[in-house]
């Protein structure tokens, strides 16, 4: 590895490191007015590049921001997204949410009650209401193309909706709040963390004592806690839910970056560079900004990339403890799509057992897959880049 | 000697967090309405009601001063409501601080289903389920470290070959795999590889649910199994448990079947606890195996490593004695993060695997109607375990370098 990278730069002549101003082989035209920055990505890039599974991971991500912009596009759920609701029954629109088609369900031996009514079984005189088979959606409901996700939170109003528009739906949400917590999080940790450790003294132990506080409470525990008060303050409807869950998420988020980037900041203030603005009369501020800011910010780069793919597993994760982050509301996010299909697991098998058809009750296994495969792809290729990244800005670790 | 007044200066640091944490969850339980607040705190009668009075506390949130119920007076009176918000505040540290985190709600969803919670004060019942939560912790940790602690050296030592490929994909891998998708998965191949769910295991046979059970921390009730029939408590906790398991001596299962003699049982409780340990162990290795390798790569550049090359000593005991004993202190302190990151996952493994501890407990009472005071409850002691464990990765890396506590 480390062979085929100086030959490469041998090679390749990398940019930034040849001998500047060269005149017999660079012209007037080909010269520029160096630019350190643009140099440093270069180089940053070169490396980057080199590394086979940071570029693997860096395809996968230009694969999702393609499907988030398929998502802007795509057509809603007036057309695609079926949100189906089933009562016991003849179907009636107006038990239902706004928005969902209404089915009905009727136990087996009785005549059905009307159109777009699904039959349920009744099991040593049990009656298996509100339930339709995973077949029957896949068959009858509608284009399914991935198969159906059934949402059994609410007894009496099961939901249907296509897995495929969910997890198209879905990229829109994961994406933008992902990166709407990350970056908010990341830049308010990054300003407490440049403060706390260029100023020190007091104003580094109160700042670090209040993220030792916040890093205390586990991560999903606080935003549980958080989104619970809020709904008890009255902060109601999607919207405003949705901006309460992703300010819970920041208020456990920032805590990481202030730590790093003051352990950053604590070695950078005493390096040389520093100490010359210093003796050339730069104030505190222009310092911060031109000096310890710019070499400081390359871990947080590093572990922004790792917890934009945290994002979505945690709110799976806060979905399938039965958290009701969204009650009532069929969100499509993969987190939640995830945590609803693998709940919704048992239940179907059971009934398929039930049932006694194995054959035309086959194991849904696009409801673990597909959701599955969009958190675990989104992840470990935000991972990879992460690491490529890492190793691409950290000369220690290149080589 | 100087290792004592380390500690001593690391507790003394231990009070604000500890006073942070406690106002943050202040701010949020003052959040929660009087009516709520009350019934978690305060017991109306314990299983059995002699007065009508006593059923429940059936006063309007801003009544309290016509109120008859000398239930909600007393209550109020109790939590501080009527005082201003600093006295309710050190009112609440107060009781925080000695352990009275109020009583499960009479009715919240969980109570509805476990009638033997009702009316327990929150640390009685967070008591019964930390053990197995404890028992949980230790057994993924030790597995934590069996894994990452020579998985990481290896990687480092052999870097870019393929250990180190294999090591850097697999913990990429168990970051970014959910742990309830995985957990989900090696349940149902579990099943898959012993029968069909409705079919036999072999810890269960023929029981139609054990789909749920077959990893669950008990066999559910009257399921027949290795030892016999289960017939009692609390989702078939054995009987010499006492259904509420207070007769267990040391509260941790294993070691209980084990005073009890019951071998068969302590090890079919451990065999339950070896795959959930596995997935959170796949998941959290990630952050620990990343470090060791940084750090045993830092140190295998030092002076003392090449001196030691020099001196003409094996390659082996180069890596082991010299860096690897060195580039152990900062895995400790990662240790303590990779705790406070898998205790957070708790809630969730344990209720893919059935099992019977806090995390589930939590996951229970955030079921239907919530029960608040079990979930600030268990969030006060999630919060305590990881100041905890901080504490002791402190200490030990203070023991292990000098140059922290002298310094």
């Amino acid at each position: 590895m480390s062979a085929t990278g100086t030959n490469g730069i041998a090679e390749e002549a990398l940019p930034g490191e040849g001998p500047p101003g060269n005149s017999a082989t660079v012209t007037a035209s080909t010269r520029r007015r160096p630019n350190p920055r643009l140099d440093q990505f270069k180089r940053t890039w070169y490396f980057f590049r080199r590394n086979t599974l940071a570029m693997v991971g860096l395809g996968i991500l230009v694969f999702f921001v393609a499907a988030f912009v398929y998502g802007l596009v795509f057509q809603g759920p007036t057309t695609q997204l079926n949100l189906y609701c089933a009562t016991d029954g003849a179907p009636s629109q107006s038990t239902c949410p706004a928005g969902n088609i209404s089915v009905c369900t009727y136990p087996q031996g009785t005549t059905s009650p009307g159109a777009n009514c699904y039959q349920t079984p009744v099991i040593d005189g049990i009656p298996y209401n509100n339930f339709i088979p995973p077949t029957m959606t896949t068959t009858t409901l509608g284009p399914l193309p991935f198969g159906a996700l059934i949402q059994s939170g609410q007894v009496g109003t099961p939901y249907f909706y296509n897995l495929y528009a969910g997890l198209v739906k879905g990229t829109d949400w994961s994406l933008s709040i992902s990166v709407a917590i990350v970056l908010t999080g990341a830049i308010s940790g990054l300003l407490i963390g440049v403060i706390a450790g260029f100023y020190g003294g007091v104003v580094d132990e109160v700042l670090m004592r209040l993220t030792d506080i916040f890093l205390s409470v586990p991560q999903i525990l606080l935003v549980i806690v958080v989104i619970l008060a809020g709904q008890e303050i009255g902060i109601t409807g999607f919207d405003n839910r949705i901006l309460l869950m992703v300010g819970a998420f920041i208020a456990t988020w920032w805590p990481t970056y202030a730590r790093i980037v003051r352990g950053q900041v604590l070695v950078v203030r005493e390096q040389k560079y520093v100490e010359a603005a210093r003796a050339s009369g730069a104030s505190g501020g222009r310092i911060v900004r031109k000096h310890v800011m710019p070499n400081s910010v390359y871990p947080v780069f590093v572990q922004m990339s790792l917890d934009v793919g945290t994002v979505p597993l945690l709110i799976a994760a806060i979905v399938y403890i039965g958290f009701p982050i969204f009650p009532n509301v069929l969100w499509p996010e993969w987190g939640s799509i995830a945590a609803e299909s693998t709940l919704t697991l048992p239940d179907i098998l059971q009934e398929c057992a039930i049932l006694g058809s194995g054959s035309a009750c086959p194991f849904p296994w696009w409801q673990l897959l597909f959701p599955g495969m969009a958190l675990f792809l989104f992840a470990i290729s935000v991972n990879f880049v992460a690491d490529g990244l890492r190793d691409a800005l950290d000369p220690r670790l290149r080589r | 000697m100087r290792l004592w007044i380390y500690i001593v200066r690391r507790l003394i640091l231990l009070v604000p967090i500890i006073i942070g944490v406690m106002t943050i969850t202040f701010a949020l339980i003052s959040a929660i309405p009087t009516q709520q607040r009350i019934e978690s705190y305060y017991a109306p009668c314990r299983g059995h009601c002699y007065q009508p009075w006593e059923q429940y506390i059936p006063c309007p949130t801003n009544a309290s001063a016509t109120c008859t119920n000398p239930l909600w007076t007393k209550a109020i009176d109790q939590l501080g409501l009527n005082y201003p918000v600093p006295v309710q505040w050190a009112i609440y540290m107060e009781n925080a601080l000695t352990f009275h985190w109020g009583y499960t709600n009479n009715f919240s969803t969980v109570v509805s289903n476990y009638p033997v919670l009702r009316g327990e004060a929150v640390t009685t019942v967070l008591g019964w389920f930390l053990p197995y939560t404890l028992e949980l912790a230790a057994l993924s940790l030790i597995i934590i470290m069996v894994i990452s602690l020579p998985l990481g050296n290896l990687s480092a030592v052999y870097r870019n070959r393929p250990v180190d490929q294999v090591s850097r994909i697999m913990s990429f891998s168990g970051y970014a795999l959910p742990a309830f998708l995985l957990g989900t998965l090696l349940l149902y191949a579990t099943i898959i590889v012993v029968g069909g769910p409705s079919q036999v295991s072999p810890i269960c046979k023929g029981h139609f649910a054990a789909l749920n059970d077959f990893w669950g921390s008990w066999p559910p009730v009257g399921c027949s199994n290795l030892y016999g029939t289960t017939n009692l408590g609390l989702d078939g906790y054995p009987t010499w448990l006492g259904g509420g398991f207070i007769s267990s001596p040391t509260g941790f299962p294993t070691i209980d079947a084990a005073l009890h003699g019951q071998w068969a049982l302590a090890g079919d409780t451990l065999l339950r606890l070896v795959l959930p340990a596995l997935v959170i162990a796949y998941g959290s290795i990630a952050l620990l195996l990343r470090f060791v390798r940084n750090s045993m790569l830092e140190v295998m550049n030092l002076d003392f490593v090449r001196t030691a090359r020099a001196k003409g000593l094996s390659e082996k005991v180069v890596t082991r004695r010299h860096a690897g004993r060195n580039s152990l202190n900062v895995t400790i302190t990662v240790l303590g993060l990779t705790f406070a990151f898998f205790i957070g996952g708790f809630p969730i493994i344990e209720s893919v695997f059935n099992l019977w501890g806090v995390g589930r407990l939590l996951a229970f009472s955030l079921e239907g109607s919530f029960d608040y005071g079990l979930i600030f409850g268990s969030t006060l002691l999630f919060t305590f375990l990881v100041v905890g464990a901080n504490i002791i990765v402190d200490v030990l890396y203070a023991y292990l370098d000098p140059r922290v506590r002298l310094g």
